[in-house]
């Protein structure tokens, strides 16, 4: 009887299912942003090849062959140059002719060698991810052929091969020391904004101390005391440390605010009423409500540290030879000479745009999608 | 089994404020200022008082959201155990906290909008460790359907509620560990008014199948009256009128009281009212005026008013206020 009365109270009934969780939500919301689904598209690329950068490359990066340096990109040609359509696709190779006057190298289509372009070629033998063994590419010339899509360098290796190389040591600090970054501002934010008081106090000038360093100027003191001996994985764990202790800040401030404000909302106050630990309020109850902000700030401190670690090892205080990285493949465009006579050295740039747009747009896209239940 | 389940005495809650670089303190926010007053087992008490007044810092004080500054707490179980919630440490205070609860005001910011409602429910039943995996849903289940909600909706999230079902989530909360006493904390001050009769009465039905004792908050008199069985009226963080409701709508016996009651509308709006209105705001509790708290705005006030604070005077069974005139004034309660 008494069930009965009750029923009668529930106000709405109809047909009640499994519901949507948040991250179905703001998958909705993201989609339907055209840039950040581009910025999706850039992000996902780079990413593949980072972690797949052989597959996709055609020479081998590392080989020095003299008698390829400086070759200019290949076009990968449908119509060869008798107007014929071809099929497979033919890149021809490179002829190497000397200015009678001025002794200048110069390059033009050889159209004695035109190497058949395939897709999924076997080439020369690497490892996935290290580990295992694999002579697959997804394209590439065979036999004898050669495709540089990108030109060569100065020791005749491939450039895009070396970009590919690259955008792996490049990405994969980017995101290392944007995981630390975050992991630190994220923690001393939160902690900041709940207990208050003086740690709050101590914590927010230390901030201010950080953040009052000229950055440039401290990165490169930070990276040229790194010393010259070490090898290479302390070299690139530590300028990743180097990024991320500068970049952990600005979140923190975020943090802290917000942390600061949702402190004495009801929802906290009744977890403390219940008797929560800190421990379970921050973690259940801040962290997540603070997920879109710290989510956000990652896809943004990505880019400020491929910029970054470019421009540091563009100087050269960066990343160093053997290990490739955007950024020292920008110092072989140094000189006037490559910008007036090889100036595909130079595109690397491309792919330091496209990482900090990609990124860009990516983080653009979550900030308006990372709050579904924005509706009041 | 004592008749008593709790007994505030001369509680202090004061607010300090700082400055400057090192914090220093250069004032307080007398938030509560000595009040006392006792909660008899199954009784509804109503606290009322305009905004700003301390009744939300009483209610939060007593559940120990806030340190009290002074003054005790008692809190009788009912089982023999007696103990001043006041001087209790973090940690001890967390056996108590299954038998006092508390209802939030605004039921938008008062659930996590990360949590579906079934995590917001159990998320008592998991701090005290009372249940898990499949017991918990059940015991979600029941909850849901105890304040009339249906259990299916178990896994949605609180935006996707109205303000009057949220108000229920968070009822079913608080009635989690089958607490004894709750101190409701204006929950029904954010809801519409149809909305609000709801939540008031099944408050009031649970009230009675679980044997609960309530402290009610309200800036709304008219609110309180229903529901309660005793009526305190707070001004200024300091009770200046305790009696039973329907003495105290009735037969005020402070000025305050009478300006409150005058203000409820009558049900028929043909009949002219006398407002009474009160010029002006709340003084500042930081910085009190002398004597009665009230005479800068009272009508009735006098020289004495001025200089000398009134202490509480019994005036009739259960009827307490602190008025130097009590008595002698004739006040209007509710005409009917």
């Amino acid at each position: 009887m008494r069930k009965k009365q009750r029923t009668n109270e529930i106000l709405y009934d109809n047909g009640a299912g499994e519901r949507e969780s948040y991250w179905s939500l703001v998958w909705r919301k993201y989609r339907r942003s055209g840039i950040a689904m581009l910025g999706s598209v850039i992000v996902t690329v780079l990413i593949l090849l980072a972690l797949f950068p052989e597959f996709f490359s055609t020479e081998d990066p590392v080989k020095l062959n003299m008698r390829h340096t400086y070759y200019p990109p290949q076009l990968i040609r449908l119509v060869d140059l008798d107007g014929k359509l071809r099929f497979p696709l033919v890149a021809y190779g490179v002829k190497q002719t000397l200015d009678p006057r001025t002794m200048i190298p110069k390059w033009g289509v050889d159209k004695g060698q035109p190497f058949k372009v395939r897709l999924f070629v076997h080439g020369y033998r690497y490892k996935i991810l290290g580990l295992v063994p694999c002579d697959l590419h997804l394209f590439g010339a065979n036999g004898d052929g050669y495709v540089y899509i990108l030109g060569a360098d100065k020791f005749g290796r491939d450039l895009w091969g070396r970009i590919c190389m690259g955008s792996r040591i490049t990405l994969s600090m980017a995101i290392f020391g944007t995981i630390i970054s975050i992991l630190l501002g994220s923690t001393l934010g939160i902690m900041s904004g709940y207990y208050g008081g003086w740690a709050d106090n101590l914590l927010q000038r230390f901030i201010e101390f950080v953040q009052s360093f000229p950055q440039l100027p401290l990165w490169m003191a930070l990276a040229a005391v790194i010393p010259r001996e070490w090898d290479q994985l302390s070299v690139f764990v530590m300028m990743s440390l180097i990024f991320a202790l500068m970049s952990w800040t600005l979140l923190a401030r975020e943090v802290r605010g917000k942390v600061l404000a949702m402190r004495e909302t009801e929802f906290v106050l009744a977890a403390k009423e219940m008797g929560a630990s800190d421990a379970r309020i921050i973690f259940k109850h801040l962290f997540p409500n603070n997920l879109s902000q710290i989510i956000v700030e990652l896809t943004l401190t990505v880019p400020s540290i491929v910029l970054a670690e470019s421009f540091l090892s563009f100087l050269g205080i960066g990343i160093q030879e053997p290990l490739v990285s955007w950024g020292t493949l920008m110092r072989d465009s140094q000189t006037i000479q490559t910008l007036g006579f090889h100036l595909w050295i130079t595109s690397p740039v491309i792919f330091i745009l496209l990482a900090v747009l990609g990124f860009n747009f990516v983080g653009d896209g979550l900030r308006d999608a990372a709050d579904p239940y924005s509706r009041h | 089994m004592s008749d008593t389940i709790l007994e505030v005495k001369d509680l202090k809650q004061h607010f300090p404020l700082r400055k400057g670089l090192f914090g220093k303190v250069y004032n307080y926010i007398k938030a509560v200022d000595g009040l006392s007053f006792s909660l008899t087992r199954n009784e509804v008490l109503g606290l009322v008082g305009e905004s700003g007044c301390g009744k939300t810092t009483v209610g939060r004080s007593i559940v120990r959201l806030y340190d009290p500054t002074g003054g005790e707490v008692w809190y009788d179980d009912g089982e023999g155990n007696r103990c001043d919630l006041a001087s209790l440490s973090k940690e001890g205070m967390k056996p108590y906290r299954r038998d006092i609860r508390m209802i939030f005001q605004d039921p938008f910011s008062s659930l996590n909008p990360r949590f579906t409602v079934k995590d917001v429910i159990a998320e008592p039943l998991v701090i005290h460790k009372v249940a898990k995996g499949a017991a918990l849903e059940e015991r979600v289940s029941d909850l849901m359907t105890e304040v009339g909600l249906d259990p299916n909706y178990m896994n949605r999230y609180p935006h996707e509620f109205s303000g009057g079902q949220r108000q229920r989530v968070g009822i079913a909360r608080t009635l989690a560990l089958r607490p004894k006493l709750i101190v409701a904390d204006e929950p029904v001050s954010a809801l519409d008014v149809s909305v609000q009769a709801q939540v008031l009465n099944l408050l009031s039905r649970l009230k009675d199948e679980l044997g609960l004792s309530l402290i009610f908050i309200a800036h709304d008199i008219s609110v309180v009256e229903h529901i309660s069985d005793r009526v305190a009226v707070m001004y200024l963080g300091r009770l200046v009128e305790i009696a039973p409701s329907e003495e105290l709508l009735r037969d005020p016996k402070h000025p305050y009281t009478e300006a409150l009651i005058s203000s409820i509308p009558p049900a028929d709006p043909d009949i002219k009212m006398a407002r009474i209105r009160l010029e002006g705001d709340v003084p500042s509790p930081t910085d009190q005026p002398s004597g009665c708290a009230f005479h800068s705005r009272c009508r009735y006030a006098k020289d004495i008013c001025k200089a000398e604070a009134p202490a509480p005077r019994e005036i009739g069974p259960e009827h307490r206020v602190r008025c130097h005139f009590a008595g002698e004034l004739s006040l209007r309660g509710i005409s009917d």
